[in-house]
């Protein structure tokens, strides 16, 4: 298990990141290569030149205004994970990031290759539509915006143009009244998920008065639920929560069987899931508090 | 010596202190913990070339060409080699009579059955171009496709495609029975049901892979392997080969695990000295991760279609049991066939139940080729033996723990000798399963009080007793090699003891345990005592490393050649103190004579009297201090008796394992709360590494009780793994923090009352956790009947027992 | 624009391992695994399945443990790396490697590089609880131990309730 050759060029400038990139058709952007490296050590992917964008000046930015908090390209997963400040102004990326992998693929792996990569499985693609991020684009052809929320096309496909990279991410501050949280099934510790749900939740008067819902590793990228997003709203803790459940469950109507979990677990854990998130936004006072 | 059973240490040796029964820490510790232990891959020799196997991508297929010309012409490339080329190795033997004829070649020739099978080698200044070569080779062979059989169902169809041309059907093994007390019982019971449960397919999955680095100088090789048996590997190379035996010499490095996988001898063991000689120069393979998933033998894939005839009072009448095991392509020596026996023999566990009719299939099929795995054959049925109980115990409204305890073993029926055979020597059946449940009662009250405010968990508990079959005999297995392993001791002019075994070592401690009981043996320190084994030039042909077995050997083969060892020196120092040998005795590594503290003599003074001042010597004694012991444990049986009956292991261990568990109705999540084990091995050399090999055992146990499964794909039988990322191989999150405690009832017939430890713990899990999620989930009616059991398959019980309106 | 591709298939990596400078044209391809066992010779680290999973690759690289399986050298240039050979100093073993002989935390010693590297590269505070523990494990495969060993050993160094 050894990669197959490869030209490696490691550029200063986003620039010169960019136009390297365009000299080849099978060349790829390397962040942390937690993903990128199995792959290639399984020969699953042959780029002939990687361009590792460890040592662009600028991507390895991390701030946090007042706006939210912005990830640069190559910030890894640890990075953000350690900050108290992003935890203060966008709780879900610390929570979220406690699913992801183990410590050491953490303190190597970025919060944009991740999001670049887009395992339909993956938290932080989720989180980030959940939460409504915005990711900054840049190709030879200019800068561009997308929201998390159009980015997704599906599994491993994302709306990046050949030859274009991700340069960062905005995750906007939590609102007041709003709590994010991540909650999956995994059947070992540190997996990617069986199923998972992110979830922006807005309360007023113990109930839910706004929500963002989305799936993740049922179907072939991270998806607002909009039926349960819609059944949601009103709900208190003490509720019959079946409507709930049910349109959870009928929002993961495309859910893949596999080797691990068959559609109809992945519908029914969906269900249950998007029940015991929202249940315990609520049961946290909706502060977030324990969750 | 006489071979007084069980065997003891020699009575005229006196200790302050004896180091059999403590928990001495292992020697083996320092150097991995400083990073310099030497693995299989950390070796290199001058002029080293790398190797890597082209594996076949076919489940089933004619290889019609192969093209190596563009690998050959990539720069680094030394050489090609496919099957065509080792025409002059033989095919791997087959000693089994009873089975059909594999006709395993070295390398695949025209024909591959599994997608993994190696059909050529590639040789390369590194691994990096090996692999870029060998991805060539494998773009340029055309296969030609032929239908594939993907499971047992396939395989026995009426019109299944073949496996293997020269047979009638896909049966490695076919060995029906009939029994008429058992068609009796059936007639006269108050009801029978049938039901089906099933062991899915696992591997032992040492952390480190396979590997093997080959030499030859003149025509003597050196083959480096990390195998678990040396001699057998070497034996199996001059077959193969026609290198005369002694000029192989077979090391073993240090191993990071083998669990069973690494006992096989493999196509890669014999390529590879083929190889060196070949080219001339030294080669090396180091097996990666996927060709480990794909090529080491697989186990545990078995299929058990029960008819159990029972009265109303919950007695167990009969069991019926076809037990069918799917061996992969039977591509591997040694064959997989043995597994099956065994969990027909030993499927009853602890319990006193005898009227069984099991009936014995292997069958082939487009996959791995499976062998041995740590618990061979007993987890799979251990798990039907118990999912029958408590089938019977919810269909007679009958207590599970009662129901246990009608059934289990009492300590008078020892010797019992099970409905195969098997004879239970000893052991504290009853009362290990009497302390386990008590054990687990106290925590299943703590755990129901933790869910108690969440209707969403329900908490469940479950019980196994199993007996461990251990030393077994290796015949029946590879139809060539038996029982017997071998020590050499030998005590050097400075007094310190150097001791050769025929068994390896994986990981298990075997060097620290092998010098407490050559201290004892011979009354010294056990710092006095070095330890060799896998190497053929340096230790005595043995068999190696299985089944439990190294305890057992080692104490029998380190006794007997103490034995001798001591028997001359006593002479000696009898000549030194100008005293009659039979006065003599020895305390604390000090000859003397009985009675007298003083004259004394060393063991120094006694070995340099045999080696080195001989004139020393009474006149005619031979000079040397060294003797070897080739130990048969006794009562081990090779063969089976006209009655088809065999006591196939030299003893018995037991165990009983009980444990709690959460499941959350709606999502099927579960979580082992508490696991405890109750163990019984007779005397524990090492109380420590005991306790280790518990531990390990029963992660591994839980890791197929919930979560590794090597998928196929049903219509195109490929695999559907390639990694850790489908096998899930559990981590520290996912194994529970167990209880551990003993009962130590000595073997009455082996030496010291050793019985050997080193599978019970993966054979309770299955077992547990499929009794405990079927109490917790009782009034869903739902009942476990496979493994893994993991969310999804619970969620799945769950919604075929509320479609079948909750009936079980 | 760029005309031609301006990678190298070879590269200079210069790094500090176990506190010596060293420096090495090699592959772009090289894993750092392959790099610090073949290049350098340093055979502590192991490699168990070169995916990522299994943890027994763990090095420290500033400062930060982390998968030399799934790292190339060429990414590490100028960095300084720490592997299971610069623990004990002069053979005098760190509370932690003594934990792992005493609680017999170790077998086949496959794994054990790879957690002792886990295990040196954090610190202790921010582990007290026995979950908080148990997570930072749940890192490394053992194929032997069952971890209850490995456990007891970190809980007891750490002076974590058990
Ligand atoms: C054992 C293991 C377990 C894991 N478990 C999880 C898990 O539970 N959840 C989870 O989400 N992830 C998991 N991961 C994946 C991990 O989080 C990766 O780090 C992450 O998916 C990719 O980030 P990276 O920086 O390593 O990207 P790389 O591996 O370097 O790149 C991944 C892909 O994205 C592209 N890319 C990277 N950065 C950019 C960019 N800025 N612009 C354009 N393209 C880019 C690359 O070209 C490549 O195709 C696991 C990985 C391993 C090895
Ligand atoms: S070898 Fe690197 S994680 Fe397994
Ligand atoms: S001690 Fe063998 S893998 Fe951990």
């Amino acid at each position: 298990m050894k990669p197959a050759a490869f030209d490696y060029y490691r550029p200063g400038t986003v620039e010169d990141a960019l136009a390297a990139l365009g000299t080849s058709e099978t060349a790829k952007v390397l962040a942390g290569g937690q993903s990128l490296i199995p792959a290639m050590n399984f020969r699953l992917s042959q780029p002939d030149l990687l361009v590792d964008i460890g040592g662009v000046g600028g991507l390895d930015r991390l701030e946090v205004g007042p706006s939210g908090v912005t990830i640069g390209a190559s910030v890894t997963q640890s990075r953000v994970m350690a900050s108290d400040e992003v935890a203060i102004a966008v709780p879900g990326l610390r929570r979220a990031l406690r699913h992801v992998a183990h410590l050491q693929i953490r303190n190597r792996g970025t919060v944009c290759g991740s999001l670049a990569h887009a395992d339909p499985a993956a938290e932080l693609p989720a989180l980030a539509v959940a939460c409504g991020a915005t990711l900054f684009l840049q190709g030879t052809a200019g800068r561009r915006t997308v929201d998390a929320g159009d980015f997704f096309l599906g599994p491993f496909w994302t709306d990046l143009a050949e030859g274009e990279i991700i340069t960062g991410v905005h995750f906007p501050s939590e609102a007041a009244d709003t709590v994010t949280v991540l909650d999956e099934l995994a059947w070992r510790s540190g997996d990617f998920a069986i199923t998972g749900l992110a979830a922006a939740l807005t309360t007023r008067d113990g109930t839910v008065s706004g929500a963002r819902l989305v799936s993740f590793g049922v179907g072939g990228a991270p998806r607002r639920m909009a039926g349960a997003e819609q059944a949601v709203l009103g709900f208190a803790l003490g509720d019959d929560s079946s409507a709930l459940y049910g349109a959870a469950y009928e929002d993961g109507f495309d859910a893949v069987d596999d080797i691990h979990a068959s559609a109809e677990y992945r519908r029914e854990a969906l269900g249950a899931l998007a029940v015991r998130s929202v249940r315990a936004v609520l049961a946290s006072n909706g502060n977030g508090t324990g969750v | 010596m006489t071979l007084d059973s069980p065997m003891r240490i020699n009575p005229m040796i006196r200790h302050r202190a004896s180091h059999i029964g403590r928990a001495v820490p292992r020697r083996e510790d320092r150097s991995s913990l400083m990073g310099r232990q030497r693995y299989i891959a950390d070796l290199k020799l001058p002029g080293m070339l790398e190797v890597s196997f082209v594996r076949s991508t076919e489940p089933h297929a004619r290889i019609v060409s192969i093209d190596t010309g563009p690998a050959l012409a990539l720069p680094g490339v030394h050489a090609v080699f496919t099957g065509a080329d080792l025409a002059d190795v033989e095919l791997f033997p087959q000693k089994i009579l009873y089975i059909q004829p594999v006709h395993q070649p070295a390398l695949a020739v025209d024909r591959v059955r599994y997608v993994g099978s190696p059909y050529a080698a590639v040789v390369a200044t590194d691994r990096y171009v090996a692999e870029d070569a060998a991805t060539l080779v494998a773009t340029h062979t055309e296969f030609d496709p032929l239908p594939t059989v993907a499971d047992l169902d396939q395989a026995l169809a009426d019109d299944a495609p073949r496996l293997f041309d020269d047979w009638p059907d896909n049966y490695l093994v076919n060995f029906p029975a009939d029994k008429p007390e058992v068609r009796k019982a059936f007639e006269e019971a108050d009801h029978t049901f049938s039901d089906t449960y099933v062991s899915q397919r696992q591997t032992g999955l040492p952390l480190e892979c396979r590997g093997v680095l080959a030499d030859e100088v003149d025509g003597e090789f050196t083959i480096w392997t990390s195998t678990q048996s040396p001699h057998i590997v070497r034996t199996t190379i001059a077959e193969m080969t026609g290198i005369p035996e002694p000029r192989i010499r077979v090391i073993v490095p240090a191993m990071g695990g083998g669990f069973g996988t690494k006992t096989h001898i493999y196509p890669e063991d014999v390529v590879m000295p083929w190889i060196a000689r070949k080219l001339g120069r030294p080669v090396r393979w180091l097996e990666d991760r996927f060709e480990n998933l794909v090529s080491a033998v697989h186990a545990r894939d078995q299929r058990h279609d029960v008819d159990v005839a029972y009265d109303d009072d919950g007695t167990i009448r009969a069991i019926r049991c076809k037990a069918y095991c799917d061996v992969g392509s039977g591509e591997i020596f040694m064959p997989g066939t043995a597994t099956v026996f065994v969990t027909g023999g030993v499927l009853t566990g602890g319990y006193d139940f005898r009227n069984m009719e099991v009936h014995h299939f292997c069958v082939v099929t487009n996959k791995t080729p499976s062998g041995a795995y740590r618990g061979f054959g007993t987890p799979e049925g251990m798990f039907v033996m118990e999912r029958i109980i408590d089938r019977v115990a919810h269909l007679t409204g009958t207590d599970r723990v009662e129901i246990r305890r009608r059934m289990i073993l009492q300590e008078e029926q020892m010797p019992y000798i099970m409905h195969g055979g098997g004879r239970v020597d000893s052991g504290s059946h009853a009362k290990g399963f009497e302390r386990a449940v008590e054990m687990i009662g106290e925590s299943l009250e703590r755990v129901r009080a933790r869910y108690a405010d969440d209707p969403d968990v329900r908490v469940g508990v479950g019980y196994t007793n199993y007996v461990e079959p251990t030393t077994p005999t290796y015949h029946l297995t590879t139809g060539h090699w038996a029982g017997y392993d071998s020590a050499t001791l030998r005590v050097d002019p400075d007094g310190a003891v150097r001791v050769g075994l025929g068994t390896t070592a994986l990981g298990q401690g075997t060097e620290t345990t092998a010098a407490q009981l050559a201290a004892d043996a011979l009354g010294v320190d056990p710092d006095d005592v070095t330890v060799v084994m896998g190497d053929t030039d340096r230790a005595p042909y043995g068999l190696g490393a299985w089944g439990s077995r190294s305890a057992i050997v080692m104490s029998g083969s380190i006794l007997m050649a103490a034995d001798r060892v001591m028997t001359k020196a006593q002479e000696i120092a009898a000549h030194m103190l100008e005293a009659a040998a039979d006065d003599i005795v020895l305390t604390d590594g000090r000859f003397h004579v009985a009675g007298s503290d003083t004259p004394t003599v060393t063991w120094s003074q006694v070995a340099t009297a045999a080696w080195v001042r001989t004139v020393d010597l009474p006149q005619g004694l031979e000079p040397g201090l060294e003797m070897s012991g080739y130990f048969e444990p006794p009562e081990l049986e090779h063969l089976p008796g006209m009655d088809g009956k065999v006591n196939a292991a030299a003893s018995w261990s037991n165990g009983a394992h009980a444990g709690v568990v959460s499941v959350r109705v709606s999502t099927g999540e579960i979580k082992i709360e508490d696991y405890v084990v109750v163990h019984d091995c007779g005397t524990m050399i090492n109380p420590m590494i005991i306790d280790g090999q518990v531990h390990g055992g029963v992660a591994q146990g839980i890791a197929g009780a919930m979560f590794e499964h090597f998928q196929y794909d049903p219509e195109t039988a490929r695999p559907l793994f390639a990694s850790f990322m489908e096998y899930l191989y559990p981590t520290c999150s996912d194994v529970p923090m167990m209880t551990v405690e003993h009962f130590e009832t000595p073997s009455p017939d082996q030496p010291l009352g050793v019985k050997g430890c080193g599978e019970g713990g993966t054979i309770g899990p299955a077992a547990v956790v499929a009794g405990a999620v079927d109490d917790a989930l009782s009034d869903l009616g739902v009942e476990i009947k496979a493994t893994p059991v993991t969310p999804s398959a619970i969620r799945k019980a769950i919604r075929e027992a509320a479609d079948g309106g909750g009936e079980r | 624009m760029m005309d031609t591709n301006p990678g190298l298939r070879e590269v200079d990596v210069s790094v500090s391992i176990n506190g010596t400078q060293v420096s090495h044209r090699v592959p772009a391809r090289l894993l750092l695994s392959d790099f610090i066992r073949d290049v350098v010779g340093l055979t502590g680290t192991h490699v168990g399945c070169e995916h990522g999973y299994c943890g027994a690759c763990t090095v420290i690289v500033d400062g930060d443990a982390i998968r030399s399986c799934s790292t190339l050298a060429a990414q590490i240039d100028g960095s300084a790396i720490r592997t299971v050979e610069d623990l004990a100093t002069d053979g005098e073993l760190t509370p932690m490697q003594q934990a792992f002989h005493e609680n017999h935390a170790m077998q086949c010693g496959f794994c054990t590089a790879g957690f002792l590297m886990t295990l040196e590269s954090v610190d202790p505070d921010g582990y007290q609880e026995k979950e908080q523990v148990i997570d930072l494990l749940s890192g490394n495969l053992c194929r032997c131990t069952g971890y209850h060993n490995i456990f007891n050993a970190v809980c007891s160094t750490w002076g974590v309730d058990s």
